[in-house]
């Protein structure tokens, strides 16, 4: 089998970063994330960690996307030049976990006869390089979300050695291509992939969306958000939150429309024009989070809007936790 | 069961059963070890689950702003710094004194649940300390307003509040500029830093209005930076220095230098103050009360 030798790693990114715009675990200093990969000496691969604290949907959907600019004169105003983000970029190193999420998002940006464009222009030439996971964290529960984590569907999946050395294999043609590239670092080795550790956290959300369907009004909402203080940590770090935002900047006569990062956890997102919020309360901004996470994504499309990554269970400055969420909401008693 | 747990769950079940308060704000334990989470009980049941133990790090007084058009009587646990954080609500007008009901507690210094989580999770290889930071140099452990407490007084860390600003203030101004902006370029505007915090519990606040809308979504340097100046403008002379908005930020930025800049300046142009220690009314913040001696030189 192929092996990417630990020592190699950065040189690999450097060649693939020659022709593609690379993303790669890194850490810097209190913060890790998907970043673009620069061979920067301040930022260090974290392959060594369980995850990184963002999820790599920035790659997808950066925080902040400028999507044209403007120029305004009197009554009228002419745009002047459409962001293009075209052009290939290679994500190395993404776990099961976030790779599900990433489908999630496909599912939201592509499907259904609306195709957002600013997504699928960074989309559709992404190559990825997904990184199986042999040792959960004790915070993981992917599993029950229905995610693979050993064999994340990727053009390449790698497998950890130890010592951060790489078992490599190419799964698609768009695999194959990279593979040629690191002919030179790729070397051939006789490995043992690693045994795989079991993982400890368990949630069965069986049935959940479909009763779900019955509990808006149900007062456990009151119990469940009251020790939410309604900032926006769970929905940014989470690798499925898509919601986002139009924005304008302008200055005197020219300007830019961008697009950023939006949470259902602020009071700004439903704010009406009128001045009415439908969702003024904390109670009302924290049910409609866990019910785009368990049913509404779900009905519409068939699929979870959580996968189990651990994120907001382990950052939530007031310990909010989707399993108790989840187990709470199963135990609730509702007339059928 | 600790002591204080066990008189927590005492003094919980009375104030209920007799009625003194609808509600009690307290901590639970999470379904890990390290976590004792912000509760809020209504009942014997919920009262039995109440802990007090060495990860009651968050300041419940912050919660309190859910309740501010209610009516109901509320119990609330308070370690030194939630009592200060208490002190300026009750100032601020956010809940008035009488629908109180303070259960102090003595508090040795605090362990962080989200250090704690970030290193089992194995997100971070940092080893959690056995003191939050925040608690290292805390100078009230002891609550300063109370109706009943628990524990034994404790003694106030080293003061080193100003530290920290002192070594900022020796860089030079291009080294200043350089270390803000990589600090602040980290900020992804999630609020956990205003939301945490005793002193913003503004109905509305600066960064949520639209018409218009004062600071710009985009996370940039600029406006983040702008985000983070105007916040700590806007808790100066309030802020308890509990040091929960630097606990809460995903993003490890250095909040609590700007806040001391701040107490640092008010202390200079009105005189040595701290936020939150007495109701009294000469302990208003400077930024909140008018005295012919202010300092004017602007005008």
């Amino acid at each position: 089998m192929k092996v990417l030798p630990s020592d190699k790693i950065r040189e690999a990114l450097n060649i693939l970063a020659g022709e593609a715009e690379v993303y790669a675990p890194l850490v810097n200093g209190d913060v890790s994330g998907y970043f673009k990969w620069a061979d920067n000496p301040a930022e260090e691969l974290a392959l060594d960690v369980l995850n990184t604290y963002m999820s790599p949907k920035n790659i997808v959907m950066p925080q902040t996307e400028n999507m044209y600019d403007f120029e305004a004169r009197g009554k009228e105003a002419q745009v002047i030049r459409v962001t293009n983000a075209e052009g290939p970029r290679v994500i190395f190193g993404i776990k099961g976990c976030d790779l599900q999420a990433l489908h999630a998002l496909d599912l939201a940006f592509l499907t259904k006869g609306f195709e957002d464009e600013f997504y699928k222009t960074r989309r559709k030439d992404l190559a990825i390089i997904a990184r199986a996971c042999y040792q959960p964290g004790p915070a993981c529960f992917c599993e029950s979300m229905g995610v693979d984590r050993l064999n994340p569907q990727a053009d390449v999946v790698i497998h950890d050695l130890g010592q951060q050395d790489f078992a490599w294999e190419a799964k698609t043609p768009k695999g194959e291509e990279i593979t040629s590239k690191l002919q030179g670092i790729l070397v051939e080795k006789d490995v043992k992939l690693p045994q795989a550790a079991e993982q400890q956290r368990k949630v069965d959300i069986t049935g959940l969306s479909e009763k779900l369907a019955g509990m808006f009004e149900n007062p456990v909402w009151d119990e469940l958000s009251s020790r939410c203080m309604n900032c926006g940590v769970c929905t940014y770090v989470c690798p499925t939150c898509y919601c986002f935002d139009i924005q304008v900047s302008n200055r005197g006569e020219a300007g830019n429309r961008f697009r950023c990062w939006d949470s259902c956890m602020y009071r700004e997102y439903t704010q009406m024009a009128g001045g009415h919020n439908p969702r003024d309360y904390k109670k009302e901004r924290f049910r409609n989070r866990f019910l785009h996470k368990l049913q509404f994504f779900n009905e519409r499309y068939g699929a979870n809007l959580c996968i189990g990554c651990g994120r907001c269970v382990i950052l939530c400055p007031n310990e909010v936790n989707i399993l108790e969420v989840i187990n709470k909401l199963k135990e609730v008693q509702v007339d059928a | 069961m600790s002591d204080n747990t066990t008189k927590a769950r005492e003094i919980a079940k009375k104030l209920l059963q007799d009625g003194t308060v609808a509600m009690v704000l307290g901590w639970e334990k999470g379904d890990q070890p390290y976590v004792s989470a912000p509760a809020v009980v209504r009942d014997d049941a919920g009262a039995d689950r109440l802990v007090v133990d060495e990860f009651c790090i968050h300041d419940l007084a912050a919660l309190l702003t859910d309740y501010r058009d209610s009516s109901d009587k509320i119990a609330i646990f308070a370690k030194g710094c939630d009592a200060r954080a208490i002190v300026r609500m009750i100032q601020d007008r956010v809940i008035t004194r009488d629908r109180l009901y303070i259960i102090g507690i003595n508090c040795p210094g605090m362990k962080d649940p989200n250090e704690y989580a970030r290193a089992e999770s194995g997100l971070s290889k940092a080893k959690p300390a056995d003191k939050a930071a925040k608690c290292q140099s805390c100078q009230y452990p002891n609550p300063v307003i109370y109706d009943e407490i628990l524990g034994e007084a404790q003694q106030p860390g080293a003061d080193q509040r100003f530290a920290e600003v002192e070594k900022i203030e020796s860089m030079s101004a291009d080294e200043r500029y350089d270390f803000f902006i990589k600090e602040f370029s980290k900020c992804i505007r999630c609020y956990a830093c205003r939301n945490a915090c005793a002193a913003c519990n503004c109905r509305t606040c600066i960064f949520d209005e639209t018409k218009p809308q004062w600071v710009g979504r985009s996370t940039d340097p600029v406006n983040n930076l702008l985000y983070q100046i105007v916040r700590t403008m806007h808790v100066a002379g309030r802020c308890i220095e509990c040091g929960e908005c630097e606990r809460v930020c995903p993003a490890g930025i250095p909040l609590m230098l700007l806040n001391r800049k701040l107490i640092q300046d008010v202390d200079r142009l009105f005189g040595p103050y701290q936020a939150g220690l007495s109701l009294d009314d000469d302990a208003i913040p400077p930024l909140s009360r008018y005295r012919v001696d202010d300092p004017d030189e602007f005008m």
